[in-house]
Formats: structure tokens, sequence, C-alpha cells
């Protein structure tokens, strides 16, 4: 048996294992059911059942929901935090605003330690890293006992001012492993040593109450693989793009926080690179809801503005991605002022759409396209079969009624709502962040993805959609395709006229230092590290920064000013040169690159391939006879026009009247929306 | 079926959705803009709105993080920019407007407008509404609490060209930004907003190019018939009818003690709904009046409330009538000084809160906090320079109890939900400032069977500074936050300093300009909580227990408040226990004497008050009586007032 490669991806439904032969770079995929009490489980079940001999596996790299469960189930241990005397409700004050702001009975949740477990000690630290008032030692030791006596499983240390000196924090991390050593403390001038309290609070108490879930989890994952003969790391997806290994993990638990919804944007990403657009949008569309990413020149767009519950910021640096309620089971609906709705409610996975003939009456966007023809009766290999006639009745019932509608007229329009708030999201994504969506290709994966990728792209005009060979499972693929990467930051606040090169070299080196032990750490050798810098900048006087991408060895500041001149031009379609510019904070993308195998390709021979059968598809109102094509059958180099639809075991894809579509040497389908 | 409830009978459905949403989406993206690019960090903290027009100047979407306060009254500066522009609008220009006179709210909200064309025709307006950090005025922020007039307020923008057709009217931007304290924010503001407006314009003009300008057009006016269908059809299904209440400032600086009152009348009839201010006080000799736009405003946001869902735009506002008696403190006209409008302002609001509480229990809600906020500017003598500062400021506090569910525990001002707190540590590295404590404060709440949600306290130290001055903007230290079906008011807002060497606090009350204060002074803000819903001697002892281990509520006063005998079993553990049969006991006890207590002569209360054997707490939830906080003496015409409302709210619905 050859060595391989194996990537897990744990979703809400299955869990998807993607193996890939080192040598052949053929990709095989095995799908079992998520056994959400412990997801492990379903993961050792499908190493069974793909036969997988984990001592020829050479990675095994894995997406993973853990964190993010345990912290929208509450499902966490008992967690404490110590702050600040006076500081104890940093976390419950938060920024006091809400997420809805009219609504008088929807409130932000409680934070995630409560009250009676934040206890205060005696010290301060200034805001220039001054130490107004040492730790008040016996003070540190009582609350230690105190949290013994509670039997707390995790300790977040939160102090004032820490992120320009953690002295104090430091001595409180001692003092607690003192007296309770197996408990695991996170303090926030280590987890995220920067300025704002409740940011860098809330992301230590995130990381703090994940740590023994996830510790827990990734140790026994672990020692199960290393009984099976796994010989190498674990490597755990996070929400940054990059893998981490568990001694990391111990430290930045929270990071695991976002990580399945991560693994989408990388493969989309991937997958655009590999077809030759590093300008990609990620376009996800599941059964309740769509994920929209985008990458630029090859690299994904960072945010550190996210949280997994609102109120509650994880300042680490993430993938941004758009989530919008809209997925092959949202719902149609009039509202009161008699317009036509669609989603966010969904049908969900049951009783899901009508088609399904679970007893749901209303039409979805899938009982929509059933009734257009462009979804066929049977999916999944003939697994489930769909009933036209209850899609026809629901279509019938929730709008050609009451719009007075002729039938594929009102089918028409659910789906057209449906692409037209996809599209929106991906605007909100892409235009008001000042990229032109035209200058990008759409990756559309994920069940219903490509069902709808082509009329969202035309929408958006933009030019090319490609369709991955396995768009169900595309996000397991994602796992597997990652590096070895954390993030660096340190504040440095000053004025770009006045700093000196030399002073912002020597922050970077120091930072730098800290990235390249951190990575030796995990086992990287020297000539896989990869430093990347980067600088924040703002108009003195703004409030938020932008990040322009600084040279490996500083020699003139002027230079990055330039930069961000041009990048805030880029991003908000102004800049004011005769402003002065002031920097905010410098980071450090380290990457420990790890070798990739390469992806099959198959030689291109242009052909017009035969269909497998007809059938009645309506566009814009109009049946038209539409060739329907089976993917497994489709070789590279195949060549087709619209209308026609792409069937296959996970997925169906659509190509529109007056759009054309051919099969690349990756077996990607690519489709261009003008012909 | 009916082909007149087809939507708008021309577009078709999905057009329709498309451009509603679309605007929606244009304007949230002006927001986002402003968001990173601006540079008041008021606006930053989210003070701001964004709005598309038709062109007759009507909303046809606002933002959806737009903070309550800008809602409904864009319209009105927008259609004052036409009345002065048109005829002469070229395609990239942008006007200026902060007329509170003309339906703005105060000075510092400047809103941006720039005219839409599509070829040569006007199509429509964007207009980004912000709050600049200074527009002049005797004091830093350009709140001056002892203005009568708006002379000494700060500067008032009536309709100025600041583009003329994409050409930087440098000239008015200067002039403009010369007349504050921070004027390279005032010209960054302007770019900031100035290219959120941009983003509209781009946006229409997208939509004009697919759907035509006639459709687009066609939907600008069919979302406001929208929202006005959708609105009146839920008036009309609710019963005709009319409701009153009234709400009080603290004081009229000019006159003697007792409150100003703002009455209110809402009358449904169909599907509209009156709301009449006839009885309200005169325009009073403060900062603290409202002019008709701001008003208008106030009752826009007090109804949305009780319609969270719908959206916002004028087709909503069609419904609503508002009368109000002119040169009243809530339609104050020109000088007269306006720009502390929200302490009317959020008056309004729960006053109209408890109207629609009774309309829909399932939404009702007790009185919230008032809002508050800091200006204390000077020179910061930690740096060599000795820079001018502004620490400029605003705390959350707690919302009111509810039906079946406490209030909303620290939670920002209602005049805007969306505002955010600031943090600490920014402003220690920005102030001479150091923060002594910032959290929660304990028995804050409005007590109630559904308690109010809780209050902060934040304590200040003023380090190296040298001619600071700070003043403080708040109300109902006095008009005390009220509980409403029995329950209980919460506590007075207002600061107290310590001089520095000094140990005794001084009240300082909830309202003072222009006061010297002097480094190593430390000065407290306590926030109130909601105030109560229901009567708290039928709350669950066991959500006292809860209250009283998360230390919301202190044991002292779950005995004083809610009759619940605590008893502290091991404070490392958080074990604590009900004492049962002294809780009935002391439950029972309560309930034979309290109504005597709320009647109770208030000189005898000012007497325990002095001799410390009473706080104000137990001043305001036991006896109803308001006293000047500092000397202890009863104010006897606010008392009276403040009775009036304790028998009604409180009295009349325990059992």
């Amino acid at each position: 048996m050859s060595k391989t490669r194996v990537a897990v991806d744990v979703g809400g439904t299955f869990t998807d294992i993607c193996i890939m032969d080192e040598e052949s770079g053929a990709i095989r995929i095995e799908k079992t059911s998520s056994t959400p009490h412990d997801p492990m489980q379903a993961i050792l079940n499908g190493i069974e059942q793909a036969k997988i001999d984990l001592s020829e596996v050479t990675m095994f790299s894995h997406g993973t929901t853990v964190a993010t469960n345990a912290l929208i189930t509450r499902r966490i241990p008992r967690t404490a935090m110590v702050c600040t005397e006076g500081f104890r409700d940093v976390v419950e004050i938060r920024r006091s605003n809400k997420e809805d702001l009219w609504d008088t009975y929807k409130d932000v949740a409680k934070p995630y330690v409560p009250r009676r477990d934040r206890l205060t000690v005696l010290e301060r630290v200034d805001a220039d890293g001054k130490v107004m008032t040492p730790l008040d030692e016996a003070g540190a030791r009582r609350v230690a006992e105190i949290l013994k006596k509670r039997d707390v499983k995790s300790v977040a240390v939160c102090f004032m001012n820490s992120y320009v000196n953690g002295e104090n924090e430091r001595r409180m991390r001692d003092i607690l492993k003192e007296v309770m050593p197996d408990v695991p403390v996170s303090i926030s001038s280590e987890v995220m040593p920067e300025i704002f309290e409740h940011e860098r609070f809330s992301t230590t108490m995130a990381n703090s109450v994940c740590a023994p879930v996830v510790v827990d989890y990734v140790s026994r994952l672990g020692d199960k693989l290393a009984e099976g003969g796994y010989a190498r790391d674990l490597l755990l997806l996070h929400s940054g793009g990059g893998v981490m290994t568990p001694a990391s993990v111990k430290e930045f638990s929270a990071r695991l926080a976002g990580s399945g919804i991560a693994a989408g944007a990388i493969a989309s990403r991937f997958i655009g690179n590999l077809c030759g657009f590093p300008n990609s949008i990620g376009f996800d569309m599941g059964g309740t809801s769509t994920d929209v990413s985008l990458a630029y020149n090859g690299e994904p767009r960072i945010t550190k503005d996210w949280y997994i519950e609102y109120g509650y910021p994880i300042r680490f640096p993430s993938i941004e991605v758009l989530t919008i309620g809209a997925g092959g089971g949202s719902l149609a609906w009039r509202d009161e002022g008699g317009s036509l709705r669609n989603g966010p409610q969904s049908a969900g996975a049951y009783p899901g759409p009508a088609c399904y003939k679970n007893g749901n009456k209303t039409a979805t966007n899938t009982d929509a396209n059933v009734v257009l023809g462009r979804l066929g009766t049977s999916l999944a290999g003939g697994k489930i079969t769909l009933d036209p006639a209850l899609a026809t009745e629901a279509v019938q019932e929730t709008v050609a009624t009451p719009f007075n509608m002729e039938l594929h007229q009102a089918a028409e329009a659910i789906v057209a709502v449906a692409n037209s708030n996809m599209a929106n999201a991906v605007r909100l994504l892409s235009i008001s962040r000042g990229y032109d969506p035209r200058d990008f290709a759409l990756v559309a994966f994920g069940g219903a993805g490509a069902l709808h990728g082509a009329a969202v792209a035309k929408e958006l005009a933009i030019p090319t959609v490609i369709v991955p060979p396995n768009p169900g499972v595309t996000s397991a693929l994602g796992c597997l395709l990652v590096d070895v990467q954390h993030d660096f930051s340190d504040s440095f606040m000053t004025n770009a006229s006045t700093v000196a090169p030399d002073e912002m070299e020597a922050a970077f080196a120091k930072m730098e230092t800290q990235a390249v032990e951190r990575l030796t750490h995990e086992g990287v050798a020297r000539e896989d590290m990869t430093l990347m810098r980067s600088v924040e900048m703002m108009y003195a006087g703004q409030w938020r920064s932008l990040s322009v991408s600084a040279p490996a060895k500083i020699t003139s500041v002027s230079d990055l000013v330039e930069g961000f001149h041009a990048e805030h031009e880029r991003e908000f379609n102004f800049r004011r040169d005769e402003a002065p510019v002031a920097i905010f904070r410098i980071a450090i993308k380290a990457i420990g690159t790890v070798p990739k195998a390469d992806m099959p390709r198959y030689e291109v021979r242009p052909h017009k391939p035969e269909p497998v059968s007809r059938r009645k598809v309506w566009f814009e109102a109009v049946a038209h006879d539409a060739a329907i094509y089976e993917r497994e059958k489709l070789e590279a180099g195949a060549a087709f026009e619209g209308p026609a639809i792409v069937e296959q075991f996970d997925s169906t894809t659509v190509v529109p009247p007056g759009m054309s579509a051919k099969v690349d040497a990756y077996m990607n389908i690519l489709i261009s929306t003008k012909g | 079926m009916n082909k007149m409830m087809n939507v708008g009978g021309s577009l078709d459905p999905v057009t329709f959705e498309v451009l509603k949403n679309s605007f929606i989406t244009s304007v949230d993206q002006m927001a986002e803009q402003m968001l990173r690019t601006c540079y008041s960090f008021v606006i930053y903290n989210r003070d701001f709105s964004n709005g598309l027009h038709d062109s007759d100047g009507n909303s046809v979407a606002q933002g959806n993080q737009d903070i309550a306060v800008h809602v409904g009254t864009l319209h009105f500066t927008c259609k004052d920019v036409i009345r002065a522009f048109e005829g002469e609008m070229l395609p990239g220009d942008v006007y200026a407007i902060n007329d509170p006179y003309a339906g703005g709210t105060h000075f510092s909200d400047v809103r941006l407008v720039r005219p839409i064309f599509d070829e040569d025709h006007l199509i429509g307006f964007s207009q980004s509404n912000g709050h600049w950090s200074d527009l002049g005025g005797s004091v830093p922020g350009s709140f001056d609490v002892t203005a009568r007039e708006m002379f000494r307020e700060g500067m008032r923008i009536t309709p100025v060209r600041l583009f003329h057709g994409g050409r930087f009217c440098a000239d008015v931007a200067n002039l403009i930004a010369a007349q504050t304290r921070d004027p390279a924010s005032i010209i960054g503001d302007i770019h900031s907003q100035s290219q959120a407006t941009q983003v509209a314009e781009r946006e229409l003009l997208r939509l004009v190019r697919k759907y035509g300008r006639d459709q687009v057009t066609q939907g600008m006016r069919e979302v406001q018939d929208y929202v006005e269908r959708a609105a009146r059809k839920r008036i009309a299904e609710l019963p005709d009818g009319t409701w009153e209440t009234v709400d009080y400032i603290d004081r009229d600086p000019a006159t003697g003690e007792g409150m100003i009152p703002i009455r209110i009348k809402m009358t449904i009839k169909g599907d509209t709904i009156h709301y009449d201010f006839t009885g309200s006080h005169a325009t009073i000799a403060s900062m603290y009046n409202s002019a008709p736009g701001a008003t208008f405003s106030a009752v826009v946001a007090g109804t949305k409330t009780f319609f969270p869902d719908l959206p916002l735009n004028s087709g909503f506002y069609r419904m609503i009538e508002v009368t109000a008696p002119k040169n009243s403190v809530v339609s104050a006209e020109w000088p007269v000084a306006v720009t502390g409008f929200l302490m009317p302002f959020e008056k309004i609001m729960n006053a109209i809160f408890e109207m629609w509480s009774k309309i829909m229990p399932e939404r009702a809600i007790a009185c919230a906090f008032n809002l508050e906020y800091l200006l204390a500017g000077g020179l910061d003598a930690r740096k060599p320079e000795k820079p001018i500062f502004m620490f400029y400021e605003w705390l959350p506090g707690g919302w009111g109890g509810r039906n079946g569910k406490d209030g909303a525990d620290v939670t920002t001002a209602c005049f805007g939900t969306g505002l955010m707190s600031q943090p600490n540590e920014g402003n220690e590295r920005v102030n001479p400032t150091h923060t002594v404590e910032f959290q929660i404060l304990q028995d804050s709440a409005g007590p109630g069977k559904w308690r109010g949600g809780v209050g902060v306290q934040k304590t200040s130290l003023l380090l190296e500074s040298e001619k600071s001055v700070m003043s403080y903007i708040c109300d109902r230290e006095r008009a005390v936050v009220w509980g409403v079906e029995g329950g209980l008011p919460s506590m007075p807002h207002g600061l107290t300093i310590k001089r520095a060497g000094e140990e005794k606090e001084t009240w300082l009350g909830s309202v003072f300009s222009d006061y010297p204060v002097f480094s190593g002074d430390q000065f407290a803000r306590p926030t109130a909580g909601g105030g109560g819903f229901g009567d708290p001697l039928e709350r669950d002892p066991q959500k006292v227990l809860v209250d009283v281990i998360d230390d919301y509520v202190s044991i002292r006063r779950a005995a004083l408040d809610y009759g619940v005998v605590i008893k502290e079993v091991d404070p490392d553990l958080c074990e604590y226990e009900i004492d049962t049969t002294a809780t009935e006991a002391l439950r029972a006890d309560m309930r034979a004497k309290r109504k005597d207590w709320a009647r109770m002569d208030p000189t005898e209360v000012s007497r325990l008050y002095k001799a410390g054997e009473i706080d104000a707490l137990d001043a305001v939830r036991r006896y109803a009586v308001i006293l000047d906080w500092e000397s202890g003496e009863v104010l006897p015409k606010t008392t009276e007032q403040f009775r009036e409302s304790y028998e009604k709210r409180t009295v009349a619905h325990w059992g």
C-alpha cells in the first residue's frame, strides 16, 4: 500500500473523509454519518469503512466543530476568570450594544463565564506599561484557593493594560499553577496581546472555555490514531486557514472555533488558483445557508472582527466568511405587505422540502428547482427520490396562487429572489470592499452551489463559474491543502513620519524570534518556514486600520505609507496624500509549508460529449429541451452549450441557455456566463 | 385572488423584492464604508445613520444598524436641501446640513446629502449622517447645558455646498472646520461621509442600468407603499382607543423645583395613530428642549419598538400624526437651545413604551435608565507639549423589566441602541484619566416580579492635567426611572466627586457644566438600572437567590426590596440559602405596611435620610420621596409629582 494523506471534515450531518494517494494524487472520498455526541466516533468509523492503514498515512489533518459546538451549546466545564479589581464585568458590559436594535425582547447572550466565577485581585498596570500596583500575592493565593475549592476546570487571567505589560498576569498564572497544577490557565497578554479590554478579555475567556473540551478531544483522537499506527502529529485546521499541532491547540484552543467554515474557503481559493484565477469568490450553498468567501491575488481575506455568539469577539485572525440564511431548504413566503420573500427560515434536514415527502407543504428552493426541471427526481444515486407532484403543489399554493402567477413563472420567481439575496451577500463582501466581481471567478460548491452558481454569477457579471469535481465534499479537500500557520501581532502605535526604520525592524525581529520558536516547537524545519510581515496603518485620527504587507527588511517607512495610500484608495475609493499617517500594529503570519501532493491531471481532449438523456427545463418561464449529462462520464476536454444539466452523486450543475461549459484537466467544470 | 393586493400593481414581485433588498444593501454598504473610514470617535462607536431617498426627499431605505435617534429625521433634512437648491443641483454635488430647526436632531449630527442623477434626471438622494466630535460653541464637544439659545451651542449649518459638480469646495469646508476644536478630523469626516454617499450613488446607478430608470424610481415609491401597507394593516387589527400618560424632565433651571411634564395622549383610530402633546410644559431655560423634527423622531422610534421587524422608510411615517403645542418643550423653535433634545426624546420613548405595553402586553416593558454623558476637557500635562484633551463618554445602564422576563442588563441607552460603550484602555491612552472601576452596580435594578436590568458604575481619577473643566449631561435625578404593574423605581442618576486629598464625596447631581476639576479628583458615575415590572413581593425567591449569588442584589436589599431573607452558607462555594419561614413573615409584614410607607410624611423621610437611617434607594423605592440628595431636604412639588406616578404605576397594582 502506498503512502496516503487523510483529511477529515466533520459536518452536522456527515463526516467526510478525503484520502489522497501521495504518488498518483488520486483522491477518494468516504462519507459517514456524523456522531454529534462524540465526533471522534464517526472519524474512527470512517477510517475503518475506508480501510485506511494509519501506519501508511503521512499526514492526518482535521477540520473540527468541537470548539464551535462547545461555544454554541455552552456545554462547557466550569471556567473562572481572574480580573483586575474593579473590572470583573468587562465581558458582561461588553460594548453594550445589541444585535437586534429594535426587538426589546431579544437579548445578547450572557458571557460564557457567569459573574459568580469572575473573581478579582488587587493589581494595576498603567497605559504605558508601568506597574502602578504590584500583584497582591496574598489576595491572589486566596483567589486560587477559592477556585480550587470550586473545582473549576479552566481559568482565564485578564488584567487591565496587560497588552503592554503582562508581568502581573504571568505572576498570577504562576500562583494558580502552584495551587492547581493540572488546570489550564490562559492569560490575556499571551492569548491576544492587543489594546481594548473587552476584545482581549473575550478572546481569552473563549480560549479558556474551549481549552478543556478541545484538549480532551484532541488527545483522545491523537491517541486513537497513534494506536492505529499513525506516527506523526495530528494537524488541526484553525479559523485562520492554517493548521496547528496539539502542542499549540493547548495554548490557543479558541483558534479552532470556526475551523469548519474555513475549510470551504481554503478549498475554494485552492481551486481558483489551480484553474488560473487568483481572484475567486467561494460560493458554498448547502441546505440551510450559504457561505461566501473571497480570495484576492491568491490570498484569502482575513478578518479579526468575528464571533461565534454576538457580543463575544474572538480576535484571532480568521478567514472572512459571510453566512446568509439561503439554502436549498429555504422557504418562500408572502409577507403582510404583499412581498415575495425567500428564507431565512428553512425546512431544515427534516421535514425538508415539500418534495421530500415528509409533510412540509411550503415551497422551498429545492421544490422550485424540481418544478423547473433543473433538479432531477432521483438524488444521491437513487437513495433519495423526490416527488414532483408535491413540489408542484407547494409552489402553486405558496406563490403561484397568491401572486396570481403561472406555475413555472412562480418557481422561477422563488429562485430569482434567492439568487438576488445571495448576490447581495457577494456584493457586501466584494463591491463594498472595493473589489469588482468582474475580476473574479465564482467557485460553486456545497450541495446546492452548482445549481444556483451560474445565475448568481450572471447577476454579478462574473464571467466564469468553476464547479469542482466533488462539490459536496469540497470542504474536506480544503483540509488536505493546508500549511502550518500562526499569527502574531504587537501594538506599535506611532506616527509614520517620526518612526525610524530600525525601530520597526527591531520590533519585527523580536516577533520573528517567537514565530520561529513556535514553528520549531511544532517540528517545522527552518527551510520550510515563511514569515510574512504586515503593518496596520490609518490616517491619523481614523479609528480603523488597514493592513499593508511589509518587506522582509524594513529600510524605508515611506514605501509603507505609499502602500497604505494605495490600499485605502482601492478599498474606500479615496486617498489623502496630505494627511498624516499613523501606525497602529505590526503583525506576522508564520507559515510552515507542508509539501503538497499534486492534484491528478488528465489529458484534455476537446470533444462534445453525448448527453445521457434530455428533459424539459424551464428558464425565464420558457421550456427548453435540455441535455442531461452524467458527471462521472464527462472527460477532460468535454465542451457543451447550455441549456444543460450535469448530474452527479452529491450535486447538480445547471448551465443556463446562452452559457457554455467545458471540463478542464483537473475535471473541474468551467462555465462561461457570457457564452 | 385579490389583484389589488398584488405588489404595487405594476412591478413584478421579483423585481420589487430585488430592488427592495438592493436599496437596503446599498445603505448598509454606506454604513460599512463610514465605520471604516471615520475620524469622529462618536461615529466610530456607531452614532451615525445612512439613508436613500426618492427625488422628493422621502426615505426609501435606512441602514439596519442605524441608531434609533436618527430614525424619522433624514427625510426632513433631505427635503430642506431640496428646498434650498432646487433647480441648481448638479451631478457630483454634495451638501451639508445640521439644522435642528429644519428637522435635524442637534448640531453635532451633520448630514451630507448627494443628489443622484441618471444622465440629466434627478432620481434620488443619498444621505450620510454622523455625530462629529465638535461643532464649536462654548464648551468642548458642543454641549453647554446652560445655553438658553443656540448661539452658545455651536455652529448651525443651513444647507450649504461642499462639493460642486465633483469639485471639493475647500473654502466652505475649511470655514466649517475652523469653527471647531478638531478641524483636522472634521475635514476627514467630510471626505468619509461624502464617499459613503457615493457608494449609494454607484449602487443606484447599477440598478438603473439593469432595470431602467422608470422601474427603479417606481421601486423607490413602491417600497414606501409596501411598508405603509404592512404597518397600517397591523394598526387596523388593533382596537381603536385612547391612552394617556405623563413623564418628566427633572427641572427648569430658571424656576424653582418641580418637574417638567411631557404629556402624551395617543389615539388609535382605524389604521392611523395620533400622538397629542397638549398639556406639555413650555420650553425651559436649558438645552433640554426638543424641536419638532426630533420629537417626531422620538415618536417614530418609540412606536417602531413595537413593530421591530418592519423595515424603516417614509411609508412607516404616513400613518403617524403628531400634534404639539408651539414653543413647548417638545416643539421648540429657533433660537431656543435644543442640543440636549435627547432628554425629552427618551421621556417620549418611555412614555410610548408604557402606552403600547397596555396594547401589546407580550412586548410590555418598564422604564429604561436615562442616557448620560460626561465631557471633560483641558490640557494633558502628562506630555511635555500639553495637548488639548477631550474626554467624552457615555455609559450603558439597565432597561425596564418585561412581562415574564427581567430587563436587559447593561445596555446602551434607548435613544441609540446601536451605540457602543468605549474601552477604558483607549480612554487611558488618550486622556489623563485612570479608571478605578468599571463594573456592574449592585442593587441598581428596579425591583419587581421581573426586575429591571442592572446598571454600572464607572469611577475615574483625573491625572496630571491643567485648566480642566467637566460637564455632565443626564436627567432622572428626580424623575427617577419608574416601574410598572406594581414594580419599583430603580435609583436616582447623579455624579459624585471626591476632591484630591479629601475623604468626603460631594453629590454634583445629574446636570452641570464647566465645573473646574484638578489632578487627583476622583468622580463616580453610577447609571440606573431599569424599572421593575410587577410586584417584587411576587418574585420567585429562587430568582432573588440567584441574583444574590451573582452579586446583582445584596443580601440586605433582597430583604428590603423583595422581602426575601437569605443566609450566607459558604460564599467561597457560592452557597446561600433562603429562610422560607422568615421570608413569608417578612413579606406579610411588608404587604401590611407598604402603602403607609409610600404615603409617609416626606419631612419624616427627610429626617431619616439626614440621620443616615435610610438611603436614597429607600427614599425612592419605599417612601416615594424625592430629596435634594446632597442636603436631604424635601423637594415638595417634585415629590408630589413623583408620588402621583408611584401611586398610578406601582401602588395601584399591589394586590
